[in-house]
């Protein structure tokens, strides 16, 4: 894992998404909701930022917006360099639900299909899709269809499809929120490890102080909606090493923006 | 691992454990189809008993052997269902046409939704056979007649069914398919189409079924009116000139091409959207 001094360095020339002043909302009988009333953050190449925020403060329409599939009211998203975004491969969303996964296809094929319609030839595409199945512990069950998995399990599919495809950058909303906090932990270990073999630039929402912090490098705080970046924080020192200070400091830092918000805060959970 | 996630899915489908008779343990531990081909040679048995010692005459009731002479002559010769067959082909192959035609009409234009909605809310609950009248005043009395009226009654059960299907694809799929960025083509054929295929498989099953009735009752219509070919007009036929075992092949044949179809519909959705789990068993 590369450390902070280091990743500082990265920074350095451009950036690979950059969001700013967006405004985001959504038209309900003629009138306009906003939902993101000014974002502004950047990512660089091989970062894990993480967009943190409470429930309905517009961190998955943000997500959206980045992903292409909605255009903003106002302000400029930019991705590699281009300001036209429409959905694509090398954004990869993993969803927030269960269901994002073929019912018709099997486990493998899941994986593969999204290789053969972005032009990959047959023996690549099963060659790959096999290789990232077997990334995320899920050689066993190759040929099981997708309601034949427990929720996790299709999770990890959806991070295997979505990986495979070696996107410019793995666009993740709650992928783990609704599974429980045993399973969770697990997979935040597993995503990590896979995102530090793979070296993915990353997006991911969530609204867990914990998660924020066991995965990113940075974490981008909102407010409620219409919402605004509070503030943007370094996670430093690695991910395993919990316990030390800066660390802690991070962590309080976080508890009292959400706190200020009137937010639960799972403090609970993380200790 | 796949013969163990087969078993898992099957024990899932639970009938045995759930509507279980008490007292039905010897009669259960056979094997369905040897079951089922015992009732089925227990009621000829019966059948044929009565005949033979009751005395009732063959003109009124014949015995099964009678009836299984007639339906083997009337199958060998031709007589019996294949025109009926080529009729209810031809007539399902237009009305899914003309149903494909109004539901791509109906999923992509509002003027198509609005029409669509119109037409099955006014059209469906008239029996198709209420329109055979109106189909022999302008085809006369002749297959084209026949065939109209049923693609009048399978077109509505089935744009109804598939255009509820593409209604209602769940959204997370199709924000996947566009994030790979499928074209529309790929679309339709990847991922909306599968998505929608239970609602096609019953939209199918519905038609076909109305479609299988409506031929039925046209074709002793025509029967009476002494015209034409087909099952139904083969029926009439036989009943005019007394040859009734010919009567109980007729009925015979209707109902064995009914569970033959049914269990075609039945594979196909056990190997389709049973084994993917977007239908229940
Ligand atoms: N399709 C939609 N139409 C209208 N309003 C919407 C739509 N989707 C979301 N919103 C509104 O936009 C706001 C932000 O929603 P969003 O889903 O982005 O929240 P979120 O931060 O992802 O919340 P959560 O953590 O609960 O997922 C909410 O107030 C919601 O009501
Ligand atoms: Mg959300």
């Amino acid at each position: 894992m590369l450390d902070t001094r280091e990743k500082q360095g990265l920074r350095c020339g451009y950036p690979l998404l950059s969001v700013e002043n967006v405004k985001l909302g959504y038209r309900v009988n003629g009138h306009t909701n906003v939902a993101v009333g000014n974002a502004g953050f950047q990512v660089w190449p091989g970062e894990k930022v993480m967009l943190l925020g409470p429930s309905g403060c517009g961190k998955s329409t943000l997500l959206k917006a980045v992903a292409g599939f909605l255009e903003p009211e106002d302000g400029v998203i930019s991705f590699a360099g281009r300001q036209d975004l429409r959905p694509g491969p090398d954004r990869a969303v993993v969803f927030q639900e269960f269901d994002q996964l073929f019912p018709w296809r099997t486990v493998l094929e899941n994986v593969a299909y999204p290789l053969r319609a972005t032009g990959r030839s047959r023996d690549e595409a099963s060659e790959k899709a096999r290789r990232f199945v077997e990334l995320t512990g899920l050689s066993h069950a190759v040929d099981r269809y997708p309601h034949q998995l427990s929720g996790g399990m299709k999770q990890r599919v959806a991070i295997a499809r979505a990986l495979a495809l070696e996107p410019r950058m793995l666009l993740m909303d709650e992928p783990f929120g609704s599974l429980d906090a045993q399973t969770r932990a697990r997979l935040q270990k597993e995503l990590n490890e896979v995102t530090r073999r793979t070296e993915v630039t990353v997006l991911f929402v969530t609204h867990s102080i914990q998660e924020a912090l066991v995965l990113g490098d940075r974490v981008v705080v909102l407010g409620h909606a219409p919402s605004e970046v509070r503030e943007v924080l370094e996670v430093t020192g690695a991910a395993g090493d919990l316990d030390s200070k800066r660390f802690a400091w991070t962590r309080r830092q976080l508890c009292n923006l959400l706190a200020e918000d009137g937010e639960e805060v799972d403090d609970a959970v993380f200790e | 691992m796949q013969s163990l996630s087969r078993e898992r899915t099957e024990s899932t489908a639970l009938p045995d454990t759930i509507g279980k008779k008490s007292g039905g343990g010897y009669w259960g531990r056979f094997p369905t189809v040897a079951r089922y081909a015992v009732l089925v040679l227990a009621l000829l048995g019966a059948w044929q008993l009565y005949v033979s010692l009751s005395g009732t005459q063959a003109l009124i009731l014949p015995g099964p052997v009678d009836v299984a002479k007639a339906f083997v002559e009337g199958w060998a010769d031709g007589r019996l269902a294949s025109a009926t067959l080529k009729t209810l082909c031809i007539g399902m192959v237009i009305g899914m046409a003309v149903a494909l035609i109004l539901t791509a009409f109906a999923t992509w234009t509002k003027v198509g939704e609005d029409l669509l909605s119109l037409l099955t809310s006014m059209l469906n609950p008239v029996p198709a056979i209420a329109i055979l009248p109106l189909a022999i005043l302008w085809f006369g009395l002749n297959p084209t007649a026949l065939i109209f009226v049923i693609v009048y009654s399978i077109t509505w059960p089935i744009a109804i069914n598939v255009s509820t299907g593409f209604e209602t694809v769940n959204p997370t799929l199709v924000m996947v398919g566009r994030n790979l960025g499928l074209g529309g083509w790929r679309m339709a054929g990847d991922v909306l189409f599968p998505a929608a295929l239970p609602h096609t498989i019953s939209g199918l099953r519905t038609g076909w079924a109305f479609g299988w009735r409506t031929i039925v009752a046209a074709e002793l219509v025509f029967g009476v009116a002494g015209k034409g070919g087909g099952l139904g007009f083969f029926i009439n036929d036989a009943r005019y000139f007394l040859r009734i075992p010919e009567v109980f092949a007729g009925i015979v044949t209707i109902a064995l091409i009914g569970i033959l179809i049914e269990a075609i519909f039945n594979a196909v959705e056990r190997r389709t959207v049973i084994r993917w789990g977007m239908m229940n068993g």
